[in-house]
């Protein structure tokens, strides 16, 4: 593990040396160097876990696929989600839209004479154990991200854009990030949010995105694999994972199999299921089955659908009665 | 579940012990502290073998620090956790923790050891507070992240660089008002009255020069080009002349010449050099490498890098042991 840090420390220095660095001096912008470099480490840390997940999950995909199709334009769709999204595009756009909010709280806390809590500064002794104190990161995190993954479903304005996410037919190791961008400010104001809740350091932060993007990308890939009954229920497998993708499951107030890293929260709040196996991925059509077969008119599609949903005009969702029967 | 309240109640009360011991982690006394301030660690290193002998855990994102008045106790500035750590200058070991500093992410003691000064940079305002008690008597509000500090010799004014709006403001310790405010360039960084209390030097971060201030007349008289990035300036002991300046992007120090505003020698040191200080006697500089994750010991004979020391992320605020008995 120190000699990835160390690898991801060396091409940091060298890109923003050599490249970053010279050019926010060149547009004028160098009063931003510290926030580059931070910057540029989720980045380069987002590129390698990228390449670590595409040497590990595209073997399996080739080896045991679930599905095979001729055409892949749609699964080249979600390529360009991926691109955008761990290689930091959105989490640098957020980064400037929601920093000044963060210091500005951080400054409204203070003139009330409170200091931001922290996990690691209300048990100072954690800080001596960085592995028991991200296992607990990792925990809470994925609590709340299971809640936000209910909500998207329950929620008919939330479900409006999450519906692209499971609009995709083939699923890949590319699908985890198929999210609409307004849908994605969510997903970012929220982690933000557990974040600032729990007081998780920033690398911390990083590496709790990294192991859920490792995890999340798995969990889609097109491959026939379980983790055993056991392992089922210890981590997030892409059976357990597809059985949440499948057609039959599909719809804005029903569904299982939410988590994200760890079954235990679907277990505890009964929203579990071990009783399907590969099933095909999709949402049953609903009056409104076009969600876009591109970037840009998914985009475009995704915020009609949201404006429908808030005027009290979104399509009723057939499948709660579908999904009932399938029960 | 009866008998897990206690044994969790009894987790908890552990985990709220104190974080580092007392106790010496470098053993020698002959220590070099660095605050990794992209990891919450402290590295400690050896400043005969020119190892890092130690990293312990400090609060969030220490950035810098500065020994008390008295040189009994370092003082650990630690900006996103609202506190400051006093550590056994010798060896590191905590002493006591003060909470409820606002952001402090530069300090400083007013010459005249009255009053301690502190900058929130990410929450734009300085506080002053008594430097005995620690009583916080002043705050100033509004002023655009500022960033680091620098007192006139008579300890009434200091000079605080404010990083976004590009200006050095003078705060009257007196009156505590902002006496004044003047553009000096785009992200306005270090700070440096020198040594005949007449100028004020600024490291113009934004760009590749030192802006040099006539406080008196409040208005900058010269600009000094030292290189890309220009950071922070030092004080050389001894040398009443020349001064240090760091250039994070050129990723050099340059030798100023205060009397002719000249660069009279580049060092190169990589890494984009941030924080420096000198060995006791003169002959070393030990630099933090803001971009590479090292510090950096420097020959100031031979201008030669001697040892790149690998420590924790993004190292800033470095203070280097020096024994006043040896």
């Amino acid at each position: 593990m120190t000699e990835i840090w160390a690898l991801v420390g060396t091409v940091q220095q060298w890109t923003f040396e050599w490249v970053v660095g010279p050019f926010l001096f060149a547009i004028g912008e160098a009063i931003y160097l510290e926030e580059a470099f931070n910057a540029l480490e989720g980045v380069i840390v987002g590129l390698f876990a990228l390449i670590v997940i595409y040497l590990v999950v595209r073997p399996l995909e080739i080896w045991r696929p679930v599905e095979r199709w001729a055409d892949q334009r749609a699964v080249r769709t979600d390529v360009i989600y991926t691109m955008i999204n761990h290689l930091g595009v959105v989490p640098l756009a957020l980064f400037i839209l929601l920093d000044p909010l963060e210091r500005q709280f951080h400054a409204l806390l203070d003139d009330f004479g409170m200091v931001p809590w922290t996990l690691d500064q209300t048990f100072p002794a954690l800080q001596a154990w960085p592995v028991a104190t991200m296992v607990i990161y990792v925990f809470v995190f994925d609590f709340f991200e299971y809640w936000r993954h209910r909500f998207q479903h329950r929620l008919t304005w939330w479900w409006s854009l999450h519906a692209l996410h499971h609009s995709q037919t083939q699923m890949t190791l590319w699908t985890d990030t198929r999210n609409h961008l307004l849908d994605d400010v969510i997903r970012h104001v929220w982690l933000v949010t557990v974040a600032l809740l729990v007081g998780a350091p920033p690398a911390s932060y990083l590496l709790v995105v990294v192991l859920i993007m490792a995890v999340e990308s798995l969990s889609h890939a097109n491959v026939r694999l379980s983790f055993g009954s056991i392992g089922d229920r210890l981590v997030v497998s892409p059976l357990f994972h597809r059985v949440h993708h499948a057609v039959e499951q599909s719809g804005a107030r029903w569904g299982c199999n939410f988590a994200v890293l760890f079954p235990v929260w679907d277990i505890l709040f009964r929203t579990a299921r071990y009783d399907r196996g590969y099933l095909p991925t999709g949402i049953m059509p609903d009056g409104e089955p076009d969600y876009g077969d591109g970037f840009w008119r998914q985009q475009v599609v995704g915020v009609v659908r949201l404006a429908k949903a808030l005027v009290g005009r979104a399509p009723p969702s057939p499948t709660a009665d579908a999904v009932r029967d399938a029960r | 579940m009866p008998r897990l309240v206690p044994a969790l109640v009894g987790l908890a009360l552990l985990l709220s012990t104190a974080l580092v011991p007392a106790d010496a982690r470098a053993g020698s006394g002959n220590v070099v502290i660095v605050l990794n301030s992209g990891e919450d660690t402290i590295s400690i290193l050896d400043q005969t073998t020119m190892t890092e002998v130690a990293r312990v855990p400090a609060g969030r994102e220490p950035h810098h620090l500065m020994p008390t008045p008295d040189g009994r106790e370092l003082i650990i500035a630690n900006a996103r956790s609202n506190d400051m750590i006093f550590v056994d200058p010798r060896k590191g070991g905590e002493i006591r923790r003060l909470r409820g500093i606002a952001d402090p992410y530069q300090i400083g003691f007013s010459p005249d050891g009255k009053w301690f000064v502190s900058n929130s940079l990410r929450l734009d305002r300085v506080d002053v507070y008594d430097a005995q008690t620690y009583e916080r008597v002043a705050r100033f509000r509004g002023l655009s992240t500022p960033s680091h500090m620098s007192f006139s010799a008579d300890s009434r004014y200091v000079f605080v660089s404010l990083q976004d709006s590009g200006e050095l403001a003078a705060i009257d310790l007196t009156t505590k008002e902002v006496a004044w405010k003047v553009a000096v360039g785009p992200g306005a960084a270090g700070v440096l009255t020198t040594e005949d209390d007449r100028f004020v030097y600024v490291g113009i971060m934004g760009s590749d020069y030192v802006s040099v201030v006539d406080w008196r007349e409040r208005k900058v008289v010269d600009r000094i080009r030292t290189g890309r990035g220009a950071h922070n300036v030092f004080l050389i002991p001894g040398d009443k002349r020349n001064v240090l300046v760091s250039n994070r992007l050129s990723s050099n120090v340059s030798i100023v010449d205060t009397e002719t505003r000249q660069v009279v020698r580049q060092i190169p040191v990589p890494g984009g050099p941030d924080c420096l200080v000198f060995n006791a006697d003169g002959s070393q500089i030990w630099v933090t490498g803001r971009w590479s994750h090292k510090v950096y010991v420097v020959d100031m004979r031979t201008f030669q890098v001697l040892r790149s020391i690998p420590v924790g992320r993004s190292p800033h605020g470095i203070y280097l042991h020096v024994d006043p008995t040896s």
